[in-house]
C-alpha cells in the first residue's frame, strides 16, 4: 500500500510548523510498512489533484496569502472544489482551512473571494485568538480529543448545512463564541490547530490516513504502534487546559 | 534640571538599590515608576550620551557584547544594558544608575540591546547615532504576529531616528528591505559568495518571495536560512555589495572561527573566539557598529579576538570531566546552527534539550517542527545520550522521536538539579540546548553546582 500526498503551497503555508504534519503522516506509515510519497506543489506548479490520495494545505502570512490568491484564481480553486466534491480527503489548517471557504472579510471591510469549497466564511476581528486549545472531534471523525495551538485573528462561521470538526472544550475554535472548532465536509477535515497537530494527536493522524487508504483500496486497516511518548505529550497539554 | 526628573531619578536609584539588596534582578520596575513621574526621562538622559543600538531577532546580545568588548578596550566610558533589560523600563534604569542625582550622565557612550518591539517605542526618544539590525528571522510568532509585523516594527523605530547610520545585513532580503524607505544612510555587513559553500535552499523558508512584488526569489549562493545572493527576477530587489564583508571562512573550530574580513575594501585576517556560522554574522555587524561609532576597525577586530563566550552563548562551564557548553536556541534558524554545530562534533557526547513555552520563549513551540532536527537524527549514533527537559519536554520528546531518534533513547528529566547532578559524573562532552527561560534556570542549576558569573562578564 502507498499513500500518495500533495502537499499545496508549502513554498508560503509553511508558518506553524506544518512541516510536522507531513513529517508525522509519512513516518506513521512507514513504521507501518505503508509508502509515502509526498509531493509538493508549490506557487504557479501545474498539476492534477486526482493524481494524490490526500491533499495538505497549511496556514501562512498574511502578506503571502495575496501570492496564493493570484495563483488560485488561475483555475486551482475550480479544481479544489471538484476534488473536493469528489471525496478527495483534504487536511486544511488555519489560513488553508479559511482558505477553503467563500471569503475572507477583513476588519475594515475588504472581502477577498476563496475557493468557495466549503459553506463557510470568515471575517477578520480586532482580538486576536492565541494559544494552547483542546477540542473533541465529532464521532464521524473519529471522537477523540485534540489539543493544539491556535493564532488567528479571523473568526469563522460556518453555513447552515455544513458540520463542525469538533466541539470546542477550552480556548476559541472557530470564532471564539459558538464552540465549534474546524469543519467535517465529505473527506475534508478544516481546523485552526496547529501546535503542529497530527504528532500530539495520534487517534486523529491515523483516522485522517485511514480515510486516505480506505478511499484508496476499498479496505485497509492501520496496525497499533507504541504511542507512550504521543500521548504523553497529549495528556500533558490536555491537563494543563 | 526639573523637580519631576530629579525625583524620578530618586526614586529610580533607590527602588534598584532596594531590589538589589532584596537579590531581586528585576531592572525594568525601577525604570517603569520613574517614567510615570517624568515621561520624558529617558530622551533628557539618552541626550547627553551617544548611542548605538542593536535589534534584529538573532544575535542581538552577542552583536551588543562584541560592541561593548571594542568600546572597552578602547577606554571608553560607556554604558550597556543587560540581557532581560531591554525594554524601555529597564533601559531607563541603566540610564538612571550612569547618571548623577541632577540628572547628568557620568558616560560618554551607550551600547543598547533592544528588542524589535521595544524599539518602536524607544527609538525616538534615545536617537541612537547608530542602529545595528542583525536579521529577521520567525521568532516568537504569537508575541510579535508574522515577521512582515516585526518588520514594521523596526521601521518605525528607526523612522524615530532619521539621523542615525544603520548598519544592515545585506544578506536578509527582509531587513535589507528597510534601505529602500527610509532616508538613512546605510552601512552594509554581509558574507560574500564562495566564502563559505553554499547550502541547499532550506525546506523553511522565512523569506521565499520578494518583499517587493512578491515573486520568488533566486539565490546565487545561500549561507544560512534564507541569508545569502539573493535577486528578484522581476522587480530587480537584490543583494547590496557588502561593505563590511566575510570574503573566506579560513576555519570553524570548536572554539572560534578564523576569516577573511574586507572592511571598505581592506582585507584582514580576523580571529573570532565564537564558533559557528551565526556568530560570524555577528561579527561583520559590531564590525560595522564600531567604525560607524567612529572608532577604528582595529578596535572591533582586537575586540573579536579576545571575546569569549558568555550568559548562555556557546558558554563553556566545568561540568563533567569534559566541560558543558550551552548553546540558547530560540527559533528554527539559531536551532539549526546549533545542530550543524553538534554535527561537527566527532566524538560520542551527550547532549540536553530543554523547551519551555513562557512568554519570553514563545509560547506557541510549533516551530520545533520546522527546525531539522533530523540532522540530530542522523548523528544519533554519536550522542551518548539524549536527554530532554523543560516545560515542555514531551514535547520535544516527540519531536526527536520523529527526528530519527529511538524513543527508549530519550531521557525526560525535568528537575535540573537533579540533570546537572546526572551530567556532573558525565565523562564525555555535555552540550546543553535550552530556550530563553530554561537557559536562565538551568545556567543557575549549572553554577549552582560548578560556579561561574551570575552575569555576562565577557
Ligand atoms: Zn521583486
Amino acid at each position: 500500500m502507498e499513500l500518495k500526498i500533495c502537499h499545496m503551497y508549502p513554498d508560503v503555508l509553511n508558518l506553524y510548523g506544518d512541516r510536522g504534519n507531513i513529517l508525522c503522516m509519512g513516518r506513521r506509515l512507514a513504521w507501518r510498512g505503508i509508502g509515502c510519497e509526498v509531493t509538493k506543489l508549490p506557487i504557479g506548479s501545474q498539476a492534477r489533484l486526482s493524481d494524490y490520495d490526500l491533499v495538505f494545505i497549511g496556514g501562512g502570512q498574511d502578506f503571502e496569502q495575496q501570492v496564493l490568491l493570484e495563483d488560485l484564481h488561475r483555475g486551482k480553486d475550480r479544481e479544489i472544489r471538484a476534488a473536493v466534491e469528489d471525496g478527495m480527503p483534504f487536511l486544511t489548517i488555519c489560513g488553508g482551512y479559511q482558505m477553503l471557504g467563500a471569503y475572507y472579510e477583513t476588519y475594515d471591510g475588504q472581502r477577498c473571494d476563496f475557493i468557495g469549497a466549503l459553506d463557510l466564511y470568515t471575517v477578520g476581528s480586532r482580538e486576536r485568538m492565541i494559544g494552547n486549545y483542546k477540542f473533541e472531534l465529532a464521532p464521524e471523525s473519529g471522537g477523540s480529543i485534540v489539543v493544539g495551538f491556535e493564532n488567528h485573528s479571523g473568526k469563522t462561521r460556518l453555513g447552515s448545512g455544513l458540520q463542525p470538526l469538533g466541539t470546542v472544550l477550552a480556548g476559541y475554535g472557530n470564532n471564539g463564541e459558538d464552540k465549534t472548532e474546524g469543519a467535517r465536509y465529505k473527506n475534508v477535515f478544516g481546523t485552526y490547530s496547529h501546535g503542529p497537530l497530527l504528532p500530539k494527536n495520534p487517534a486523529f493522524c491515523d483516522f485522517i490516513l485511514l480515510t486516505a487508504l480506505q478511499r484508496k483500496y476499498g479496505a485497509a486497516e492501520l496496525a497499533p504502534l507504541d504511542d507512550a511518548a504521543e500521548i504523553a505529550a497529549h495528556n500533558a497539554m490536555a491537563a494543563r487546559l | 534640571m526639573n523637580l519631576r526628573a530629579f525625583l524620578a531619578i530618586l526614586l529610580c536609584k533607590a527602588l534598584r538599590l532596594v531590589s538589589r539588596l532584596l537579590r531581586r534582578g528585576g531592572t525594568a520596575m525601577p525604570g517603569s515608576f520613574a517614567l510615570k513621574i517624568c515621561p520624558d526621562l529617558l530622551r533628557r538622559l539618552a541626550s547627553q550620551v551617544k548611542t548605538i543600538a542593536v535589534t534584529g531577532t538573532n544575535g542581538k546580545t552577542t552583536s551588543a557584547r562584541m560592541i561593548e568588548e571594542a568600546f572597552s578596550g578602547e577606554g571608553l566610558s560607556y554604558l550597556a544594558n543587560r540581557s532581560g533589560a531591554n525594554l524601555a523600563s529597564g533601559i531607563t534604569t541603566e540610564l538612571v544608575m550612569n547618571a548623577t542625582l541632577g540628572g547628568r550622565m557620568k558616560k560618554d557612550y551607550a551600547i543598547i540591546e533592544c528588542d524589535e518591539a521595544a524599539a518602536r517605542s524607544v527609538f525616538s526618544q534615545l536617537r541612537p547615532r547608530v542602529v545595528v539590525v542583525t536579521n529577521l528571522f520567525r521568532d516568537q510568532l504569537d508575541r510579535y504576529g508574522e515577521v512582515t509585523h516585526t518588520l514594521e516594527n523596526i521601521r518605525t523605530a528607526i523612522q524615530g531616528a532619521p539621523d542615525a547610520l544603520l548598519c544592515l545585513n545585506a544578506d536578509c532580503s527582509l531587513t535589507a528591505s528597510l534601505a529602500g524607505d527610509l532616508p538613512n544612510e546605510v552601512i552594509w555587513f554581509g558574507v560574500e559568495k564562495g566564502a563559505v559553500p553554499s547550502r541547499e535552499k532550506p525546506e523553511i523558508s522565512d523569506a521565499t518571495h520578494c518583499i517587493r512584488c512578491k515573486a520568488e526569489y533566486e539565490y546565487d549562493y545561500i549561507s544560512y536560512g534564507h541569508l545569502g545572493g539573493f535577486r528578484c527576477p522581476r522587480c530587480g530587489y537584490a543583494r547590496h555589495a557588502a561593505d563590511i564583508a566575510v570574503t573566506e571562512v579560513v576555519e570553524q573550530r570548536m572554539d572560534g572561527s578564523s576569516i577573511v574580513l574586507s572592511i571598505r575594501g581592506e582585507k584582514q585576517l580576523v580571529e573570532i573566539g565564537l564558533p559557528a556560522m551565526y556568530n560570524i554574522y555577528n561579527a561583520a555587524g559590531a564590525v560595522a557598529g564600531v567604525t560607524a561609532m567612529g572608532l577604528p576597525a582595529s578596535a572591533a577586530i582586537a575586540a573579536l579576538g579576545r571575546f569569549r563566550c558568555g550568559f548562555g552563548r556557546m558558554e563553556t562551564f566545568a561540568l563533567g570531566k569534559k566541560g558543558a557548553r550551552m548553546m540558547l536556541v530560540k527559533n528554527p534558524a539559531g536551532c539549526n546552527q546549533v545542530i550543524e554545530f553538534l554535527q561537527n562534533v566527532k566524538e560520542p557526547s551527550v547532549l540536553a534539550a530543554c523547551l519551555n513555552d513562557r512568554a519570553a520563549d514563545g509560547k506557541d513551540i510549533s516551530w520545533i517542527w520546522d527546525a531539522d532536527y533530523e540532522k540530530l537524527g542522523s548523528i544519533a549514533s554519536r550522542l551518548a545520550r539524549v536527554i530532554v527537559s523543560g516545560d515542555r519536554a514531551e514535547d520535544l520528546r516527540v519531536r526527536l522521536k520523529y527526528a530519527g531518534i529511538p524513543d527508549e533513547r530519550i531521557e525526560l528529566q525535568r528537575d535540573y538539579a537533579a540533570l546537572v547532578d546526572d551530567l556532573a559524573a558525565e565523562e564525555r562532552p555535555i552540550f546543553l540546548m535550552p530556550t530563553y527561560t530554561a537557559m536562565l534556570e538551568l545556567r543557575q542549576a549549572v553554577i549552582h553546582r560548578v560556579g561561574g558569573s551570575e552575569f555576562w562578564e565577557g
